[in-house]
């Protein structure tokens, strides 16, 4: 038999404003005949859960819209800030939040143009430089989810180590365990490295999915500098061999990327997401 | 002016293999603009509804997920009490790189036997098709505001929404609540939605739609297609109805949906 207990508050605020607050708590109990959830309580958990809510509340911009989750379980705990100006956002955590928020308000500083008077860039044939450790949301799609659903392995260049843990996650007491990544950690060895003139530069990514059926990958690009000017958002679609033929090089040690919420089967999950700058060129 | 609701309830779900029951109570608190929720003590048990359908396993196409679910729940808002019981299916069905999206049981060995025969590759819709109910009734929230001026989407009266109150026919201005779970702050929009066209009759020999390969985008569906002899995947661009059926079937989607066949 396996017990299972999470307590879980999130706070939703809008410019400095409390707008909406749930606390979430219960157990499950697995054995052999299935999953018996209900919403007791594990006061421990509550409380520790009260106390991380408490310590983003101090963290709060009063110009944004932030929301705070604070999970307390017997398998994990986290304490998350997605921060959103001007419609992009960042996902961080207490400790990190001052400087994702700077980094953040120096992305949205920058006006990108009205989508429909501007032509979606065709990326293809463009060198692109992926900063901010944004490729771990490429790698996230490309490499962890197929490990995720077993999929056979590819070929990776050889200068790339991609870590990838996975371990039997759930996001509430009603949910059924899943096998999912922790985290993931992109290294380079050795890379060839060479700043491209021509290239584009991707700041913020917005979101990514990975299709098992195809083996595709997409990932919606929120910001991203091409020419010394802002590009409207838009949209990545290869497949997963693809991707791995495309990464040209990389430099440096991985960066924190803020902000992998990965969901699947309805279950979202924070991934801790780590990449160096790196460079792919998509034919 | 603040407004309090309690929800009570079990759940008994099997998903993929699983069987998991959940019971809860829970409160939800709206004070002017601030909303609260938290759990709060009792619920009332509930009983496995139906048993695991026969499963279509063919060597062309597998199930990739399978979820049934059915729960019963106590209502109180604002000294307004009632009881909703809810039935739930959702299979999705692959073969190769195709998946077909099937939310009720009575759809499973139609839309089985049409994606067993589907071919790979995508090919162009035909001009003129028939959309079965399941498909319309995914498609209907997307209609909202867009509906063409030949048909009527409105409010089907019945029931009551997210606050208790009786849900009325409604054309616009959707005066109902919904309410999917005491976490969830409840929001106004269409319950129960329904299609209407001065033209009913359906001609029979047209291609048909026979299920959601993928949740509809806008206006744009991508279907399976059945021809009779052959079956394949289509897009389909929504832009004239050209008659709708009027033997209705209600589908979980958006605040609920009656689906109806449907002649492009």
């Amino acid at each position: 038999m396996i017990r299972f207990a999470i307590a879980t508050r999130d706070e939703l605020w809008l410019r400095g404003r409390l707008s909406e607050t749930r606390l979430s708590h219960g157990e499950a109990i697995h054995d052999a005949s299935g999953i018996t959830a209900s919403d007791v309580a594990d006061d421990a958990l509550v409380d520790a859960s009260g106390r991380d809510i408490a310590r983003m509340r101090e963290l709060v911009p009063d110009d944004a819209r932030v929301r705070l989750v604070a999970i307390a379980s017997t398998e994990e705990s986290a304490a998350t800030m997605t921060i959103g100006i001007r419609g992009m956002f960042v996902v961080t955590s207490p400790e990190h939040a001052r400087d994702d928020e700077e980094m953040l308000r120096a992305i949205v500083a920058v006006e990108p143009p009205v989508e429909s008077m501007v032509d979606a860039i065709d990326y293809r044939g463009i060198p692109i430089v992926w900063h901010n450790g944004s490729a771990s949301v490429l790698l996230h799609e490309a490499a962890g989810h197929p490990l995720e659903h077993a999929h056979e392995p590819i070929a990776w260049p050889s200068w790339l180590d991609v870590d990838v843990p996975l371990r039997m996650r759930r996001e509430t007491f009603r949910d059924i365990p899943l096998l999912r990544m922790t985290r993931l950690t992109a290294r380079q060895h050795g890379a060839p490295f060479e700043l491209p003139a021509h290239r584009i530069d991707v700041l913020l990514v917005n979101g990514g999915f990975y299709e098992p059926l195809t083996e595709t990958v997409t990932l919606r690009i929120a910001a991203a500098d091409y020419q010394g000017r802002r590009l409207p958002p838009f949209e990545i679609r290869e497949s997963r061999r693809a991707v791995a033929q495309a990464l040209t090089g990389a430099a440096g040690d991985p960066i924190r990327y803020p902000g992998v919420v990965c969901s699947r089967e309805g279950q979202e999950l924070i991934v801790g997401s780590f990449a160096p700058l790196m460079i792919t060129e998509f034919s | 002016m603040t407004e309090v609701y309690r929800k009570q309830g079990s759940v008994v779900r099997w998903e993929n293999g699983t069987l998991v029951r959940v019971t809860e109570s829970g409160m939800a608190i709206e004070d002017g603009d601030l909303f609260r929720c938290f759990p709060e003590e009792g619920g009332r048990p509930a009983r496995l509804a139906g048993e695991t359908p026969a499963l279509l396993d063919t060597a062309l196409q597998k199930i990739e997920r399978l979820i049934i679910m059915h729960g019963v729940a106590h209502h109180e808002c604002d000294g307004r009490e009632w009881r909703d019981e809810t039935r739930r299916f959702h299979m999705s069905l692959v073969n190769g790189r195709i998946r077909a999206l099937i939310d009720r049981e009575e759809d499973v060995e139609r839309i089985a036997e049409a994606l067993a025969r589907a071919e790979q590759n995508e090919r162009e819709a035909p001009a003129r098709l028939r959309l079965a109910p399941n498909v319309t009734a995914a498609l209907l929230p997307s209609l909202v505001g867009l509906a063409p001026p030949n048909v009527e989407l409105l409010q089907t009266a019945g029931g009551v929404d997210g606050k208790g109150n009786p849900i009325v026919e409604a054309h616009d201005h959707w005066p109902n609540w919904y309410r999917p779970s005491y976490r969830t702050r409840p929001v106004r929009m269409p319950l129960n939605l329904q299609l209407r066209c001065g033209v009913t009759a359906i001609e029979r020999d047209r291609p048909v739609a026979v299920a959601l390969l993928a949740p509809p985008d806008g206006l744009t569906l991508r279907v399976l297609v059945d021809e009779g002899r052959r079956a394949y995947p289509a897009t389909v661009r929504v832009t004239r109805i050209d008659a709708v059926g009027e033997e209705r079937t209600w589908y979980p989607y958006g605040g609920g949906s009656f689906g109806a066949e449907m002649m492009l």
